[in-house]
């Protein structure tokens, strides 16, 4: 023959009634308009048609059998023991095929999906972030109180530095940078005894740096520098965004992974969060220019503590790794950020403490103690880029800030 | 020999015997349970003879491209947003059903993606949601170490407890009406609270008996399992007692013990003893080889531990499930499982392996992706192009991510269910005639307390 040999060819199949458990055996043919189905107790052969047809599980193309059911008789089931069968019955209702079935399923997610994706490329290219709206619209007091529970818990058992004169030097800076920034907001230092090289914005306003960030600091103006960066953070509101986005992406996740988890996915998150800090930190850094520049504070002792903080990075990992650091670091590149406080205009500058008053915030948490964690005290001499001969470093537990010459914004060092 | 007797037919006086036996192993709940027809076997004996057509025949058709699927519901996950994996699992599931095979002819799984989905956004909404936020609430009003975290922490450990219960119950039950052999369904007809409660309670006195309490636990949540489940309008019976799951639990309980005392003095042995207090920290330091090869010995030694354990548990593991099989009938029927402790073990490690394979899958791929654009990036600059190229590639890299957990899910899946099914068969004969469609349970949604708590791996 020609055409199709098999095209009227008898099967072999069970029927089940829905009924029992039992099953008779059948005589299956694929007719015009649907399965014909022929059983020893009847003389009329059923007919299930075919878009009335489902099947137990997906037509591949690697099916032997096929169960069958069909709306035209609900409860029963067919069951063809071929293989061909199954292949010609999939060109007589393709509905059925695992392709047909997949499509079906995955397509109008697939359109959600790419309508997600299109919101999220909008909210990126308009800046738009629904985490910031939902932080904005927090109550004051409600921020007041995340940020003193966050420092609480930062903080924890150590203690916070509460010496009466360099509260008052700490007082007089952060009112000069509050104001600088145009905006009603007031500011809060707390300096936290503790030998972590860091600062935080915190909710509320709030600012935490510490001792050793004080200790390792060469001149008022860096910590001026730092503190006009938190400060930054603060007035748009980093933290609070920051921790709406934290619950908002877990539950995305959680909600993708159908709620089995995953350590991947979590690393995942952590990551796509990362990248949101790095332009949260440009921001930080562009709000930081400008309230010094409003304050009349030079802008390079803000460079000059992040090339003390390159080199660090450097003896950390080492330059071959960088560019992988540099990827997922939370901070934009080092580099980047000099730059940048180099291209800035020259303007008139006044040290943003008085000597005196510099003195004093360095004495804040009071004298260092021995054998506290200033244990790079000694490599912080030798390559700190120091002009001027003789000067100790502040920190060092002989001389805890007695004779120190206050740094002056030092010129020809960076302009 | 008892069965031969009676025959085929649905003989009303069999259901003498059959409640004299009832009566003689005191089964009173489930000559309570609703029946339309009585059993006309003695369920103790086991039945030698039938006619042929009523022996069951268990057997397993590998499924083919299972690789294949994988690769699809990967990239149909990622296309998705991972929400496809709902569907995904539901094809899956279709595959593996079709692969057991009773008297030749396939379990019939007829759930679908939609109740998957449905199921687990209900829980979200209802369960995980507001415990994250209530958690988060209170954590932002009364700060994070407050009494108030802790004492709703405290109360959400037995909630989520009894939520497991409840949703391993409730998954049992959304599977066995999803699956029909020959046109008739399964079923789990009792309360899922009774479970959650027995699970919970007999949870609590694991510590407690230090352990002892396992074997009479499990035997009692598998009885409820099993007098709830029901074939069409037909219910299983199941009459294991604890007891002799005691022989193997000791061995395994001392022999854990036995590992415990053995890894611990091994180390201690080896373990230059000053390097653990504070002082003698400074001293280890000094000889860097000497901490480096404790710390080996220590990974050694804690692998060995772990993986004897495994094997012992495992055993023990089969032997529960052979003893639980051959305790539950069906219509005079009695199922007998033949797995061993070294089976189970051979399945799990190469399990464990295709897991590892599929996470190093997914990380490879993060890797590709995420990699060329960090070299690309050019340093230095504030060019936003290369900014939002970074962010493309690592939101791309963690939807890949996403989208490969459970990579090799059909695989594994097939691999444990062949394992046993090929070591499981149905002794004796029943009377397929006489099994009616039962009544259907009225389910919209499936297993979102189980998908949530992640119970277990179909």
């Amino acid at each position: 023959m020609v055409s199709d040999p098999g095209a009227n060819a008898n099967f072999y199949g069970r029927y089940s009634d829905g009924k029992t458990a039992a099953a008779t055996d059948a005589e299956l043919k694929l007719g015009s308009k649907g399965i014909e189905i022929k059983l020893p107790s009847q003389i009329m052969p059923l007919v299930w048609p075919y878009e009335s047809l489902s099947t137990a599980e997906p037509i591949s193309e690697y099916a032997i059998d096929a169960l069958l059911s069909s709306t035209a008789a609900p409860g029963a089931t067919l069951f063809a023991t071929e293989g061909t069968f199954a292949r010609r019955l999939a060109g007589k209702a393709p509905q059925l095929t695992a392709k047909a079935q997949r499509w079906k399923h995955a397509r109008p997610w697939i359109a959600a999906s790419a309508l997600v994706c299109v919101i999220g490329l909008a909210i990126s290219i308009f800046d738009l972030s629904p985490s910031h709206a939902i932080a904005t619209l927090l109550p004051d007091k409600a921020r007041a109180k995340l940020g003193s529970h966050v420092i609480a818990s930062m903080t924890g058992e150590r203690r916070v530095c509460d010496d009466a004169r360099g509260l008052a030097a700490l007082k007089r800076l952060t009112e000069k940078l509050s104001k600088a920034s145009g905006s009603p907001a007031s500011f809060q230092v707390t300096v936290v005894d503790w030998g972590l090289l860091n600062a935080f914005a915190v909710p509320g306003e709030r600012i935490i740096t510490t001792r050793k960030l004080i200790a390792k600091a060469e001149g008022p103006d860096e910590v001026a520098g730092v503190l006009a960066h938190e400060i930054g953070h603060g007035l748009e509101m980093h933290p609070e965004t920051g921790i709406v986005r934290a619950i908002g992406l877990s539950a995305a996740i959680e909600l993708m992974l159908g709620g089995s988890g995953g350590t991947l996915a979590n690393i995942g998150a952590a990551l796509a969060q990362l990248s949101y800090s790095r332009d949260a930190e440009r921001e930080a850094d562009d709000h930081a220019l400008r309230l010094m520049k409003n304050a009349g504070i030079a802008p390079q002792g803000f460079a000059a503590f992040f090339k003390r903080m390159k080199k660090e990075e450097i003896d950390f990992g080492g330059d071959g790794t960088r560019k992988a650091i540099d990827m997922v670091s939370t901070h934009p590149n080092t580099d980047e950020r000099i730059a940048k406080i180099d291209r800035q205009v020259a303007y008139p500058t006044k040290p943003s403490l008085s000597d005196e008053d510099w003195k004093a915030l360095q004495g804040i948490c009071g004298p260092a103690k021995p054998g506290s964690d200033e244990d790079s005290d000694g490599q912080d001499d030798a390559t700190a880029p120091d002009p001027t001969p003789g000067r100790k470093d502040p920190s060092k537990k002989d001389a805890p800030g007695k004779d120190n010459k206050p740094v002056k914004p030092k010129p020809g060092r960076d302009i | 020999m008892f069965l031969g007797e009676h025959g085929l037919g649905n003989d009303p006086c069999n259901g003498l015997s059959f409640h004299f036996t009832i009566d003689r192993l005191n089964w009173a709940p489930i000559v309570r349970s609703k029946r339309s027809t009585m059993l006309d076997q003695d369920l103790t004996t086991p039945p030698k003879s039938m006619a042929e057509r009523s022996a069951l025949h268990m057997s397993w058709l590998q499924p083919p491209g299972l690789l294949a699927l994988s690769a699809t519901n990967f990239i149909l996950r990622f296309l998705t947003l991972g929400i496809y994996s709902f569907w995904g699992k539901t094809e899956v599931r279709k595959r593996i059903w079709s692969a057991i095979r009773i008297e030749g002819e396939p379990l019939h799984y007829t759930g679908t993606g939609k109740e998957l989905f449905l199921g687990f956004l209900v829980i979200f909404g209802l369960i995980l949601l507001p415990i994250t936020l209530t958690t988060f609430g209170l954590a932002m009003y009364f700060g994070p170490e407050s009494p108030a975290n802790t004492i709703f922490s405290l109360l959400m450990y037995p909630v989520i407890f009894i939520l497991i219960g409840i949703g391993t119950y409730r998954a049992q039950r959304y599977r066995l009406t999803r699956t029909h052999w020959r046109g008739i369904r399964g079923g789990l007809v009792g309360s899922d609270l009774q479970y959650a409660w027995t699970y919970f309670w007999s949870a609590l006195l694991l510590p407690a008996t230090l352990g002892w309490i396992a074997p009479w636990r499990s035997t009692e949540l598998q009885k409820i399992l099993t007098r709830d489940m029901r074939f069409g309008d037909r219910a299983f019976t199941f009459t294991a007692k604890p007891g002799p799951l005691y022989g193997s639990f000791s061995v395994l309980w001392f022999a854990t013990l036995f590992i415990v005392i053995a890894a611990i003095s091994v180390l201690g042995f080896n373990a230059d003893l000053p390097t653990f207090d504070p002082e003698g920290m400074a001293e280890g330091e000094k000889d860097p080889v000497k901490a480096i090869k404790f710390v080996a010995l220590l990974y050694a030694v804690l692998m060995l531990a772990f993986f004897s354990y495994y094997v012992l548990s495992a055993w023990y593991r089969s032997k529960a499930i052979n003893h639980f099989a051959a305790h539950t009938h069906f219509e005079g029927a009695t199922f007998k499982s033949t797995v061993t402790g070294i089976g189970l073990v051979r399945v799990a490690v190469g399990n464990f392996l295709l897991n590892v394979l599929g996470w190093s899958i997914g990380l490879a791929l993060f890797a590709i992706l995420v990699t060329p654009v960090a070299m690309l990036a050019p340093d230095g600059t504030f060019a936003s192009g290369a900014e939002g190229l970074k962010f493309a590639a690592i939101t791309v890299g963690v939807l890949v991510l996403v989208a490969s957990s459970g990579l090799f899910a059909p695989v594994i899946q097939s691999r444990t269910m062949r394992y046993l099914v090929q070591n499981l068969s149905i002794d004796g004969t029943v009377p397929l005639g006489d099994i009616a469609q039962g009544e259907a349970q009225k389910l919209t949604r499936g297993e979102g307390l189980a998908q949530a708590f992640d119970i277990d791996g179909f």
